[in-house]
């Protein structure tokens, strides 16, 4: 035989290896991509086959990431399909409220469970409530993305925004779905479910789409966010006392950018390949760092996330505390970040952020007039450097967040302020720019092209919609090519798999 | 079909001289309405109607179309 075989390494790299998921890139995911892919074709007549085809897919991708845990996916299908019919057939108001509050219950009961519960033990035992030792427990993998969407669905038809489907095929592949179920977008199933129950056509046209989605996603991830986490911002973050001022200070710049780049290159992944099976995912992103205030931030950054929090946590709350007014909705706004803090993890850390956030966004909230009307006063609203200052206060606002969210401990991000405040010597730029080069470079490309005209990014991508095939199938090689080059060791974990 | 009340009480809870509001008209079309006017809205419709909504009832309400719906219906009861 000339390519001789090892067959029992060939069906190992199928098999469940704890810790090591499929992520978009690898080798084994871009080889069974591309045999899910040829079937796609060939199945172009049935759609049923299609779907099955699609379904089949999304449980290896996520047995592969969190091996016998892909039953709570398929029974978080089943279970939310049959509440949504049960509240939509239900014949009283008090009925639909029951099964919708059952069904909430659960939803987050399960999330809670294996997200939580040593989180609370550790309270427990923290308060001298008594002695709790921590339980073994497997987190799932994405588990409160597809938790999420799935409540979506439920809660859409509870407020009739949605009529439930009859097909539990079409709304497994919705739940399931391998391009978003990891990491989001957290979709709604009135955007997605009325795509699955129609024939998908691909055009040449979303071929180019999904190919800049995919090579801007690459380049996001691998190229910046890896390189910065690996060859700079871990260090800092890892051992803060070790460094000067300055480096703590640009690693929180850094780290603004990774977290940027990583996310949002996995969605820019996860809707080109979305698109190659015809499926529009919805964006979960609109270039955060240009936000003018912290709330337009929220308006730009996880968007599937804030909109869902939005439409099914503040304004309902908001309703019922309707006549405390100002008040009501300051507490509307802490109530729902406390739940982004939390939703992102059991820590301090990460409560800490979603409650800094709130107080910023009460704040922007209550003297909104006033500043209103001091702008207009002094005139300065037309000024192009009065949008730039506001940019840039924004920024340092978030960036404060940012080092909370990153870091393991609150001691740690004590430790990297302590730094920035007692041991800055601006010197250490100098040697900073000649010692790490390469870094100074991708942050100026990272957040350069972040700042470029939006219309640039449209000739781009027209332009490649337009390029020959072959031209295309050279550029993603070139793109792999150098992901390759720049990769200076295993691929990194994408930084919102842990939530 | 929105009726003149209502109009009256959005545009003034918006400080607005005009604004062409249809049935199907939905928040975000309407200069000024965000969410804390949102509430200043539903606060005087509740006040200037004498009715009180429940907050599901607020939150199906997809345009103002169906905010007049609604009202309506608490009227007649």
């Amino acid at each position: 035989m000339f390519f001789p075989i090892d067959w029992q390494k060939f069906w190992g790299l199928f098999e469940y290896v704890p810790g090591d998921p499929l992520l978009f890139g690898s080798s084994l995911f871009l080889f069974s991509f591309f045999f899910v892919l040829v079937f796609y074709r060939l199945f172009a007549k049935s759609r049923a086959a299609r779907i099955y085809l699609l379904i089949l897919f999304s449980i290896f991708f996520y047995y592969k990431s969190s091996g016998l845990f892909f039953f709570i996916l398929l029974a978080s299908s089943l279970f939310n399909f049959y509440s949504g019919k049960f509240i939509f057939n239900a014949k009283t108001q008090s009925i639909k409220t029951l099964i919708f509050v059952v069904t909430i219950a659960l939803n987050l009961g399960i999330l809670g469970y294996f997200k939580y519960t040593n989180f609370i033990l550790q309270i427990l035992t923290d308060l001298n409530v008594g002695q709790f030792d921590p339980l073994n427990i497997f987190l799932p993998i994405g588990i409160s993305f597809f938790t999420f969407k799935a409540m979506s669905y439920v809660i859409e038809i509870y407020l009739e925004m949605l009529e439930p489907t009859d097909s539990l095929r079409d709304f497994t592949l919705f739940v399931c779905f391998f391009a978003n179920t990891q990491m989001g977008p957290i979709d709604r199933a009135s955007n997605i479910l009325p795509q699955i129950a129609t024939e998908r056509i691909v055009l040449s046209e979303d071929v180019g789409r999904a190919l800049f989605l995919i090579l801007c996603g690459l380049f996001k991830k691998f190229v910046i966010a890896d390189y910065l986490a690996l060859n700079f911002t871990d260090r800092v973050f890892d051992f803060p006392l070790r460094y000067t001022g300055v480096e703590n200070h640009l690693a929180m710049y850094a780290f603004a950018l990774q977290a940027y780049c990583d996310f949002s290159g996995y969605t820019d992944m996860a809707m080109g390949v979305a698109l190659l099976f015809g499926y529009k995912l919805m964006d979960n992103f609109n270039k955060p760092f240009r936000a003018n205030s912290v709330s337009d931030y929220w308006r730009r950054w996880h968007l599937s996330l804030s909109t869902w929090l939005l439409d099914f946590v503040f304004k309902p709350l908001q309703i019922k505390f309707r006549n405390m007014r100002m008040a009501g909705t300051s507490l509307a706004i802490l109530v729902t970040f406390f739940i982004v803090g939390l939703w992102h993890g059991p820590n301090w850390t990460f409560i800490i952020f979603g409650l800094l956030h709130s107080i910023y966004l009460i704040i922007g909230l209550t003297t909104q007039k006033f500043r209103q009307n001091l702008w207009s006063k002094l005139g300065v609203s037309k000024y192009k450097f009065f949008r730039v200052i506001q940019v840039l206060f924004t920024f340092h606002l978030l960036c404060f967040t940012a080092v909370l969210f990153r870091s393991p401990s609150l001691e740690y991000t004590m430790n990297m302020f302590h730094q920035i405040l007692n041991f800055y010597n601006a010197e250490v730029f100098r040697q900073f720019v000649v010692a790490y080069d390469e870094i100074v470079l991708l942050l100026i490309i990272g957040f350069g092209t972040h700042f470029l005209p939006k219309s640039w990014e449209v000739i781009t991508e027209n332009i490649l919609i337009k390029t020959p095939m072959i031209l295309q199938a050279l550029i993603l090689a070139g793109m792999i090519w150098l992901v390759i080059q720049v990769k200076s060791a295993d691929m990194q974990p994408f930084i919102y798999f842990q939530f | 079909m929105i009726s003149d009340k209502l109009k009256k009480v959005i545009l003034e809870q918006l400080n607005l001289s005009d604004f062409d509001i249809k049935d199907e008209t939905v928040a975000s079309q309407v200069p000024g309405w965000d969410s804390l006017n949102h509430i200043n809205i539903i606060l005087a419709v509740e006040k200037d109607f004498g009715i009180k909504f429940k907050g599901i009832e607020i939150l199906k309400a997809k345009n103002i179309g169906d905010l007049q719906k609604l009202i309506d219906s608490k009227i007649v009861n």
